[in-house]
Order: structure tokens, then C-alpha cells, then sequence
């Protein structure tokens, strides 16, 4: 393949693969591989061997059968180039998630045919919905007992509320699936040869043709809303595939109509049409609307996809593998070459492109340059994950994406020396591949502590700090993250005075500090004449800056605080800078508790289904746990239930939640919200908080 | 604003002024239209208004999932908070939530039983008894039977509350002198209010079509803004 530029935008797809952990995804993916290489290789005539390609390279992803990573593939199918962006399954790497949809333009959606939609498919969905992601869906394993894709087909209607349609019925099902009926040929496809790579095409079988014909008029009355032409030709009995498939297309780019397609990818079935529908339903670079921020208007800006335009491009994930430390970025408009400068928008840093690189499989192929629309790997590149790159001729961000504040955490110690020089590099590593993970040092404990976005999320690292850096670490009990504020408005007036011989100190500072929902801290003066001189203001800024850290209400962080400086005095000789920063928290200290503090906790949006006979059960561990049942949804004798509920009742959930079901219900959790702990939870708080103070001033 | 002068100042007073005093307790109302011509958000736009004062809101929806209800609510919730800049905003969307709940059902799944179901366990676990029921896309009038309209009746008697229920009319359905669907009007004894929403290029009307046993149902000078959705004065 060239190394050279891939120009032709209508040629270009990317992709992700979405699905509930037990799926199928990490089979669909390495057969997609195979069948690509495999075309691949017979043009090339490398003689290479493309099985055993895989996307989960992390030996624990495997293990639990999860994906962690976004790396993105590049594959080829019938002239077109197809990015595989790894989407994350599991929702406790919201972040992974968020940035993965962020930079594909469409996804496949994987579900099981047995299993069909279940509550993390709804998550998926949920995360695919908010990013507008157009979506094919493929129904895996119908070889498996119990298999029923028309089933699952309703329940994306249903529970998704997609309008779905069977593109495909199944030939056979369970141990006699052999192929598919493609709705819109009209044609058998049977599947053969050791890995399915023959495909034999033939007549519908006698016994399935009523059931085409019916399932195909179904198709026809759904894809024709989307084309007139189609509407037409169906009226004069003309309907050509090509009508169909424009048609079909246009559905999708909207998000108004999600095809069905079907098959095995264990068993090789079904894989070859699903490439054909990537490339002829999912929308190329340009389909997509991107918008960046034109950091000097302040402005958003639609991205153009010209690779003659200034360079956009963005950073989503940073990778250290077999080559070396590689970051993937996707080009919104521009072009990288070798050898060319970009700045790095963030730290203004100007760096120099040594290398780039297309990632195939399971091997790397270094390339000249790459154009807008294209997902490369450079080499080299220090930044962390999410900056947006520039050639310095654009001053635009790509809108980042929102970082929620980790909501729990934990201590950490490693076993012993060499651990610990090694944990260093693992906690300095991840927290620049995935900005909602903390590390950080406990200065009065000097313990270790990492934070994140959940149980699970932490678990992971900790497993890859020992796997993949020989760091093995004791953890300590996980702990939620609290935030505190205040509920009214104080009005404060404070002198800092202090004469031990020599040069003295003073600031007086008067003024107000409020409540402010609009952002965390912020912080104005109204000072008029001179009476705190403007060389100070930013002195008693800082001040307050500094006491964000540390409320005093209950020891944690403080948000949501406005601070106006409205008078004040200072003292020719006396005053000085520490002085003022030393008023700001004198004032916080003496003041802060008068505005009526409150403690803020994380609150989860958790969704559990189960069976129908289990509502009240279910209902009854959600109120038992301060939750705040936001909707309940009944279908085919399941049931979802979501609720808000605070992350601090939720440590245990999953054993509680088992036996209260017989086992038969299973939960998702994120992040939704930080909002007011009740008054015992408070004063627990502040029990504690007040005794650690006592024992730190003994 | 505060959240109670938005509810004092709501268009929505007018509307129940319109119709002697509110739709009224142990009733059932009809809001039709065509489809796509603003039937859930005008059903949002009375839970809402009930939700501002604290009163308890059962929305139940065929075929839409919670969170699509959840996400009309925030929209038209963000709406009126930016329309009419309401104080305290996150806490008035707290009282929101925590007096709404959203029962959604496949069309195959619902059933009357279900929803009382639905009903006493919300109100055995969650101590959560419904004031005010939205039936959003009850299935289709045409085929209801006098039981199945009498199973609502009967939910707002049981219940003691209002039940709201959707109707979606077609250009091409007869008609009674009033202007209402046939399918409709022949269940005529045990419904108490009818509004129809009728579309015009820029805004959709809001018309009294039945009130109660007024034989002359008030004009309404009310219509729906179809960009934020929120009810406003012609």
C-alpha cells in the first residue's frame, strides 16, 4: 500500500465496534482482519498470515474479557480504507468511551442473538446516542442455542427505540446456520471453506422464500421512507438495489434507521456482507459534521476536511506498544507530513514529526504523510491525551471533551523498592493516557493515592501496574471522593496583622463570598481608589485559590465558590504579597462556615435489569440505598430500572444485588452528577474531620 | 424568577381557567393530534407545570425509552428555566425529578395491570402515589373498546388523580361537528377534556375541543412555540 496520502474522503471509514462484553466484539474484530488481510495479501502476494490480528493487545483485557484500550486499526475492504476505532465496553471507562465516539463517524453495533439487548447494550447506546454516531447493527452467534435474531431485532425497536430493520434473515439457526439471505439481491449466501472465505451465492431455498418475500416487503415500506425514487419505483415495480441502498444510506446518516444484519463470526458467517454495509452505509469524514474552537474569536468553527486547509488534528490516545510510545490522532482538516512542525495547543510547545505511521493489525507501516479524515499513529510526540495539534497557522482547539472529576479513590503502597521506582513510572504513564485517573501524594498520611470514576476502573490499573510494570502494590479500603460549598451568601471583613520586630505584615481585606453553581471558583474585585493596590489583588486571589483545596466544613474540596473583593487597606511598608495571601485565608477560615456548608457526594446513575418478578427486589436495594428511581421500563418480561443513587451505597452492590435476584439481574453504573449528602452523612464527615484536626494539632 | 412565579404566571393558568378549574381529579383527558404536531410536549409541558409544585407525576410512555422521556423533560425544562431565568435552577430541576416517575413499556409488554402494578410498588417502595398520570402514546384510539377507555376512567377513580392521555388523529379521519375524531368522540361520555393541536407554518394551536359539560368550550388564545416547546400566549 502507499505511503502517501489518502485523499479520496469518500473512500474513507471510520469505525468503531460497540457491544456488551460477552458479544462477540473481540471475534467480529479479528475475523474483519482476516477477511481484509486475506484480500489484502492476495493482492500483495506478501504470502503473510493474518490470523491470530487482534485488537485487545493487553494480556488482562483478554483475561477478563473486556477491552481497555481505543487503539485504531487500519484495514482495507473493496477499495475503501476502514480506521477501526477500539470502543471500550465496559462503562466504568467512560472517558476511553467518550473520546473513541468522539473520533469515529459511524459504529457497528454489535449484539448476541441469544442474549440480545441487555442493560450494557443500552449504555452503548446510550453513549452512541449522545455523540449522534449513525450505526449498522450485526446479530452475532446464531449459531448458538437459543438464537433469534428477528427477536433482537424487535428489541433494538423496543428497548432502543431504533427503527430497526432485517436487512438478512438467517439460514438455519443454532447448530444448522449456514448463511443469510440478503433482502435486497434476493440472493442465498452460503458460507464455505475452512474460515468462510468462499462465499457461494444461490437461490433462496424453497422453505425460506415466503418468509423473504415477507421480510423483504417490511424492509422495502421502512427504507422507502427515505427516498422518494424508491417510493416511486416501488409503485411502478422497478425497484433497482442500487435505489435500495442510496436509500438505506440516507437512513443511516440521519440516525433514523438502523439495518440488521446477521451471522457468526465464530463460526466465519456473515462477516463479508457487514464489510460491504460499513462501506456502503456508514458515512465518510465528510458526512459528519466536526467543529473545533477558534481560540481567537472564541468561536466554534465547522472543520472543513480539506487537507489544504491549516492543521486540526486531535490527540485521542496514547499508546505505549511494541514499536515504541505511539499517540493516535485523528486529522480534521490539514495534512502531517514527515518532517513537518506542529504546535501543541495546549502547552504552545512546537514539536517536530519524525515519523508517522499507519497500524495495521499486527503489524506497522510507516507512511510520508496523511490527510484530513484519516486516523494515523506519530511517533515520538510528547503530550497527553485529548491535545489538539496545529501547524501554527490556525489558532483552533478541538472542544474537549468534558473530564469529569474522579469520584473515588484509594491508597495505594507499593511492597517494596523496586516496586516502588516502578509504580512511579506506571502512575506517570497512565494518568497521561487517561486524564479522569489521579495519582497523587497524601501529605499527611504520605500515602500514595490514585482516583477515578469507579471501583472497577481503579481495579484495572492497579492489575496493569503489576502486569505490565512489575510494580505490585497493597491497596487500602476505597474511599468516596466528597466535595463541600456553601448555601449562603457571607459577607467578610479581616485583617491580617503581624509585628515581630523587622518589617511586619498586614492586609485587610472586606468583601463577599457566595454561592456559585456556574463554576467551581471564581473570583472578582471591586476595589475602587487604590485602597488594596492592584499588585495585591492577585495576592488575595491566590489566597482563596489556595484554601479551594481544603474546606473546612469537612476536610474535603471546595466548589462552587464566588469570592468579591469589595474594600480593603494596605500599609506602605507592611504589606507585601504573602501578606495578602495570608488576609485571604485568615478571612476563609474565620468565615466560610457562617455561609451555611453543605457536603456534596457523587451521585451514579445505575440501571438494573432483571427479570419482571424481580421489580420489587430491585426497587427495594435502590431505595434501601438513598436511590432516586428516575424510570422504569417493562418489555418481554424483563425489566430496566434506573435510578440516581450515591456512589458511597453502592461499594457491594453487585453481591447484594445477586442475592436479592437469584442472580438473574445485572447493573451498570456511571458517573451522573454531584449533589447534596443528607445531613447524617454530613456530620459523619465532619466527626471525622474534626477529630483528624484534633489529632494533627496534638 | 422563582419556581412558584413561574407556575403563578404560566400560560398554563389560563388553560385551566379555560377548563372550569383544571381537568379535575378521578377524570381523564385527551390531547390529540396529528402525529408529530407536539403531543408529548404539550403532556410535559402540564407535567412539568405540576412538577413546580411539588406534585406527584406518574408519565408513562409506549415505546420510548426513559431516558428519550428523561431527555424532553430536561429540553423543555432547559426552555423554561432560560426563558423565564429561573433562580435556584438546579434545585428546581431536583424537585423535578424527584416527584416525576417514568414508566416505559414495549408495545407488546403494556397492559392496564401492568401499570397498577407499576403503580403499587412505587407506592409500597418509594412511598410514591401519582397525583397526576401521563399516558403518552396509548395504543390507537380506533381500536379501543368502551373496557379499555373505561380501564383509564377507572385509574384515575382508583388513583384519585388525572390521567392525560394522547390520541393521534389522521387528516382523513370522520369527524363530529365539534371536530373530533369519531374514534374519539363515540367514547365522548367517559372523557372529560379534549385539546387538539393544530399546526400552523410558524406555531401550533392549542383548542378547547371538549370541557367537561360546558356545550360551549371556550376559545383558547394559547399556542405552543415549536422551537422551545413551551407554551406561550398568542
Amino acid at each position: 500500500m502507499s505511503s502517501k496520502a489518502i485523499t479520496e474522503l469518500d473512500k474513507i471509514r471510520n469505525i468503531g465496534i460497540s457491544a456488551h462484553i460477552d458479544s462477540g466484539k473481540t471475534t467480529l474484530t479479528e475475523r474483519i482482519l482476516f477477511y481484509t488481510d486475506r484480500i489484502h495479501a492476495i493482492h500483495e502476494v506478501r504470502g503473510k498470515d493474518g490470523v491470530g490480528a487482534t485488537m485487545d493487545s493487553m494480556e488482562l483485557e483478554r483475561e477478563r474479557g473486556i477491552t481497555i484500550a481505543s487503539a485504531a486499526t487500519h484495514t482495507e475492504w473493496d477499495g475503501h480504507h476502514i480506521n477501526i476505532i477500539d470502543t471500550p465496553g465496559h462503562v466504568d471507562f467512560t472517558i476511553e468511551v467518550e473520546r473513541a465516539l468522539r473520533v469515529l463517524d459511524g459504529a457497528i453495533l454489535v449484539l448476541c442473538s441469544v442474549a440480545g439487548v441487555q442493560s450494557q447494550s443500552i449504555t452503548v447506546d446510550r453513549q452512541m446516542r449522545r455523540y449522534n454516531v449513525p450505526a449498522i447493527a450485526f446479530v452475532n452467534k446464531c449459531d448458538r442455542s437459543g438464537a433469534n435474531p428477528a427477536r433482537v431485532t424487535e428489541q433494538l425497536r423496543d428497548k432502543l427505540s431504533h427503527n430497526a430493520v432485517m436487512m438478512q434473515i438467517p439460514i438455519g439457526l443454532e447448530a444448522d446456520h449456514r448463511g443469510v439471505i440478503d433482502l435486497v439481491e434476493m440472493k442465498a449466501l452460503i458460507f464455505e471453506g475452512e474460515n468462510g472465505e468462499k462465499i457461494s451465492i444461490e437461490e433462496i431455498p424453497a422453505d425460506l422464500l415466503a418468509e423473504a418475500e415477507a421480510r423483504r416487503e417490511v424492509m422495502l415500506d421502512a427504507v422507502s421512507m427515505f427516498s422518494e425514487e424508491l417510493m416511486e419505483a416501488m409503485l411502478d415495480e422497478n425497484v433497482t438495489t442500487e435505489l435500495i441502498h442510496e436509500a438505506v444510506r440516507r437512513g443511516v446518516l440521519t440516525r433514523e434507521l438502523t439495518p440488521v444484519f446477521m451471522g457468526s463470526a465464530y463460526k466465519n458467517r456473515g462477516v463479508q456482507p457487514l464489510l460491504d454495509a460499513v462501506v456502503r452505509y456508514l458515512p465518510d469524514p465528510t458526512q459528519v459534521e466536526n467543529t473545533a474552537i477558534d481560540l481567537d474569536s472564541d468561536e466554534s468553527m465547522i472543520v472543513d476536511n480539506s487537507p489544504d486547509s491549516p492543521l486540526i488534528s486531535l490527540a485521542f490516545k496514547l499508546e505505549v506498544s511494541p514499536y515504541g510510545q505511539l499517540t493516535y490522532v485523528r486529522i480534521y482538516q490539514g495534512t502531517l507530513s514527515k518532517g513537518d512542525s506542529m504546535v501543541n495547543v495546549r502547552t504552545g510547545q512546537k514539536l517536530k514529526l519524525g515519523r508517522l505511521a499507519r497500524m495495521h493489525a499486527d503489524q506497522m507501516q510507516d507512511i510520508e504523510e496523511a490527510a484530513a479524515g484519516d486516523i494515523v499513529a506519530l511517533f515520538g510526540v510528547d503530550c497527553a491525551s485529548g491535545d489538539t495539534f496545529t501547524d501554527g497557522k490556525i489558532n483552533a482547539t478541538m472542544t474537549s471533551i468534558h473530564v469529569p472529576e474522579p469520584v473515588i479513590k484509594l491508597a495505594i503502597k507499593p511492597i517494596d523498592n523496586k516496586a516502588s521506582a516502578n509504580m512511579a513510572k506506571a502512575l506517570q504513564r497512565f494518568t497521561k493516557e487517561d486524564p479522569t485517573f489521579r495519582a497523587y501524594l497524601d501529605e499527611e498520611t504520605n500515602d500514595t493515592i490514585i482516583a477515578g470514576m469507579g471501583e472497577l476502573h481503579l481495579e484495572v490499573y492497579v492489575e496493569r501496574m503489576k502486569r505490565e510494570f512489575a510494580a505490585e502494590v497493597t491497596t487500602g479500603a476505597p474511599q468516596v471522593a466528597y466535595r463541600e460549598t456553601i448555601r449562603n451568601e457571607i459577607a467578610f471583613n479581616y485583617t491580617h496583622k503581624k509585628q515581630t520586630g523587622g518589617s511586619g505584615q498586614y492586609g485587610k481585606i472586606q468583601g463577599v463570598i457566595m454561592p456559585n453553581e456556574e463554576a467551581d471558583f471564581e473570583f472578582e474585585s471591586k476595589v475602587t481608589g487604590g485602597n488594596v493596590p492592584s499588585e495585591y489583588i492577585s495576592a488575595v486571589e491566590k489566597g482563596f485559590k489556595s484554601c479551594m483545596a481544603r474546606g473546612e466544613y469537612v476536610g474535603y474540596p471546595v466548589v462552587n465558590l464566588k469570592f468579591r473583593l469589595e474594600d480593603g487597606a494596605s500599609h506602605a511598608v507592611d504589606s507585601s504579597d504573602n501578606a495578602f495571601q495570608a488576609a485571604a485565608r485568615g478571612a476563609f477560615r474565620e468565615f466560610y462556615l457562617q455561609g451555611k456548608p453543605i457536603a456534596l457526594e457523587p451521585v451514579m446513575l445505575v440501571s438494573v435489569e432483571g427479570p419482571t418478578e424481580f421489580q420489587g427486589e430491585i426497587l427495594a436495594t435502590l431505595m434501601q440505598r438513598r436511590g432516586m428511581v428516575v424510570g422504569t421500563t417493562e418489555d418481554a418480561g424483563f425489566v430496566r430500572i434506573d435510578a440516581e443513587v450515591p456512589l458511597s451505597e453502592m461499594f457491594g452492590y453487585a453481591t447484594v444485588i445477586r442475592s436479592a435476584t437469584q442472580g438473574k439481574a445485572e447493573f451498570t453504573m456511571e458517573f451522573a452528577r454531584y449533589g447534596t449528602a443528607p445531613a447524617e452523612v454530613a456530620e459523619e464527615l465532619r466527626e471525622k474531620w474534626l477529630e483528624k484536626k484534633a489529632a494533627g494539632s496534638n | 424568577m422563582y419556581r412558584k412565579e413561574i407556575n403563578e404566571r404560566s400560560p398554563l393558568r389560563v388553560f385551566e381557567r379555560s377548563i372550569q378549574g383544571g381537568l379535575g381529579k378521578g377524570n381523564v383527558g385527551v390531547v390529540m393530534s396529528r402525529a408529530g404536531a407536539g403531543k408529548t410536549a404539550f403532556l410535559v409541558d402540564i407535567a412539568l407545570d405540576e412538577l413546580m409544585r411539588e406534585r406527584k407525576v406518574l408519565h408513562i410512555n409506549i415505546d420510548n425509552p426513559v431516558e428519550k422521556v428523561r431527555e424532553f423533560y430536561d429540553e423543555i425544562f432547559s426552555d423554561l428555566a432560560e426563558s423565564q431565568k429561573l433562580e435556584r435552577r438546579e434545585r428546581a430541576h431536583l424537585v423535578v425529578e424527584r416527584n416525576r416517575l417514568i414508566q416505559t413499556y414495549g408495545r407488546e409488554s403494556f397492559s392496564m395491570d401492568k401499570v397498577k402494578e407499576g403503580i403499587r410498588l412505587a407506592s409500597e417502595h418509594m412511598s410514591f402515589d401519582p397525583e397526576v398520570i401521563i399516558v403518552d402514546g396509548w395504543p390507537k384510539f380506533s381500536k379501543a373498546t368502551d373496557d379499555d377507555v373505561q380501564e383509564l376512567v377507572n385509574l384515575a377513580k382508583q388513583y384519585n388523580c388525572e390521567v392525560w392521555v394522547s390520541a393521534r388523529a389522521r387528516r382523513e379521519d370522520e369527524r363530529d361537528d365539534r371536530g373530533i375524531p369519531t374514534k374519539i368522540s363515540r367514547f365522548d361520555s367517559m372523557l372529560s377534556v379534549v385539546i387538539n393541536l393544530e399546526p400552523h407554518s410558524d406555531h401550533i394551536r392549542l383548542q378547547i375541543v371538549k370541557d367537561h359539560d360546558n356545550k360551549d368550550a371556550a376559545s383558547l388564545f394559547l399556542e405552543l412555540d415549536p422551537r422551545t416547546l413551551l407554551v406561550k400566549w398568542r
